[in-house]
């Protein structure tokens, strides 16, 4: 019978609970493993449908971002090998034409240039013919 | 060298399909004959109706020509290199060499021999005009343009893989004051009973509209078939625009010059037999201080190209590079072409 007596009220209080101390250990272990379930268990906080709109946001911008760049990578290359084929050569050859006549006159400048200071000082001289080019 | 080049041009119709004919022509000539400004009506005197009904009507030019101002502006697609050296050996005859190495098709030699005749009836034309050239494998391509009467011209075009012959044509062109009328029969059979005959038909309604008709034939031995097309074209002061409608589809051509420099075209085309619309937009860029002659298209496939040819003075040199890619598909082409003389 000392079964029965152990349950008997006046054997002291039960203990159903372990030690505090044991029970802190416990929590921090869990508390480690699980935050982000913690923290996602907080959302579960706001209504039902404001939670299906910003899931169905964010998953949509994620696919926006990956398009837009996809899409802008694309554009570059063909943007850039069309003005290649369509308006570099053009480009190239006007500006060396544009060089071309801007080296000329400065020939001619040279070439006249001085020649004209040295003839100033003899009133009698002929000016010199232009030089063909 | 130039007046002759210019008779040349003047005198050939357009190469039959799939020939390389008429190659000699540089792409910095003037502009191609056929194209002409609507004359300026005389002035009414008064108390007299208007003179519409008897002011002159221009003969509005062939059929195949109307589309032609605009296709020049677009680029051709080049592939491999390409020599060409032409030499003119007197007033009346002309010989051009062709090598060509490619890596697609095959590379060859090509011989060409041009003559013009002495019967003139124009300041640049000249009857008549024998043009052939023969092939490093034995392919003959070979016209003979001729005119019969001051009214009448005639071309036999003849065109042949290796001894076999593809094609075999004759075509007939009565020019009228105001319209111009074409017969063409293309390969006759007369044993198997085949053959396809071609006619045109392009009557001036206005100085500036012209409205036209065609109408093919073909007999093959158990099957015969006509097709019918209509065409306008409209001459505007600085455009032409062109509209074809027939049983094969619609096509339609717009030509603008924008200044002496830059010339425009844009062409629109569609198939009834393979359900296939396209557009193209090409401009033309001259500059001839910089010897510099460019084409460029770009096309509702994807297709952007371009072709540059170059002058260098002060041989009697040109080089022509050209480059045609293909976004979609990511297919690129490119080449280039040198021509002597």
């Amino acid at each position: 019978m000392a079964g029965i007596e152990e349950l008997s009220p006046a054997a002291g209080p039960v203990e159903t609970r372990p030690p505090e101390g044991e029970i802190d250990e416990d929590e921090d272990e869990e508390l480690d493993e699980t935050i982000m379930e913690r923290l996602w268990g907080l959302t579960e906080m706001f209504p039902d449908t404001l939670r299906s709109a910003a899931e169905v946001t964010a998953s949509g911008s994620v696919t926006v971002a990956k398009k837009l760049y996809s899409f802008s990578r694309t554009a570059l290359w063909v943007g850039t090998t069309s003005f290649m084929i369509l308006v570099l050569p053009v480009v190239f050859e006007t500006e060396r034409l544009q060089l071309e006549q801007q080296q000329l006159q400065q020939q001619r400048q040279i070439l006249l240039g001085p020649n004209a200071g040295m003839s100033g000082g003899m009133p009698g001289l002929m000016p010199p013919a232009p030089v063909k080019m | 060298f130039a007046t002759f080049m210019g008779s040349v041009l003047a005198a050939s119709s357009p190469p039959p399909p799939g020939s390389g004919v008429v190659q000699g022509a540089p792409g910095l000539v003037s502009v191609p004959p056929g194209f002409s400004m609507p004359p300026v009506p005389p002035p009414s005197v008064p108390g007299q109706p208007a003179v519409e009904i008897g002011s002159p009507l221009p003969n509005p030019g062939t059929y195949e020509e109307c589309h032609r101002k605009c296709k020049e502006v677009f680029p051709i697609q080049m592939e491999g290199v390409r020599l060409v050296v032409n030499k003119g050996l007197s007033n009346h005859f002309q010989v051009s060499h062709t090598v060509t190495l490619s890596t697609l098709a095959e590379s060859g030699y090509r011989f060409g021999a041009t003559y013009v005749g002495t019967q003139q009836t124009g300041p640049a034309e000249s009857f008549p005009v024998m043009v052939g050239d023969m092939d490093n494998t034995g392919s003959l391509n070979a016209q003979v343009i001729h005119q019969l009467t001051s009214a009448v011209r005639s071309k036999i075009a003849i065109q042949t893989q290796q001894h076999k012959f593809v094609n075999w044509q004759c075509d007939m062109e009565y020019r009228g004051d105001d319209f111009t009328s074409a017969v063409t029969l293309g390969n006759p059979d007369v044993l198997l009973g085949s053959g396809i005959i071609v006619a045109h038909y392009l009557q001036s309604i206005s100085p500036a509209l012209a409205l036209g008709g065609e109408l093919v034939y073909h007999r093959r031995p158990g099957e015969e078939g006509a097709v019918t097309s209509l065409m306008g074209r409209y001459t505007g002061n600085n455009y032409v625009a062109t509209l074809t409608l027939g049983g094969a589809g619609a096509h339609a051509t717009y030509y603008h010059r924008a200044n002496d420099q830059l010339q425009l075209g844009v062409e629109f085309e569609g198939s009834m037999r393979t359900q296939e619309t396209a557009v193209s937009f090409g401009y033309q860029l001259d500059l001839p201080k910089a010897n510099l002659l460019f084409k460029g298209s770009v096309d509702s496939n994807w297709v952007v190209g371009a072709v540059l040819e170059k002058k260098l003075l002060p041989l009697p040199l040109s080089l022509a590079l050209g480059a045609f890619l293909n976004q979609k598909k990511n297919k690129f082409q490119c080449g280039f072409n040198v021509t002597v003389g």
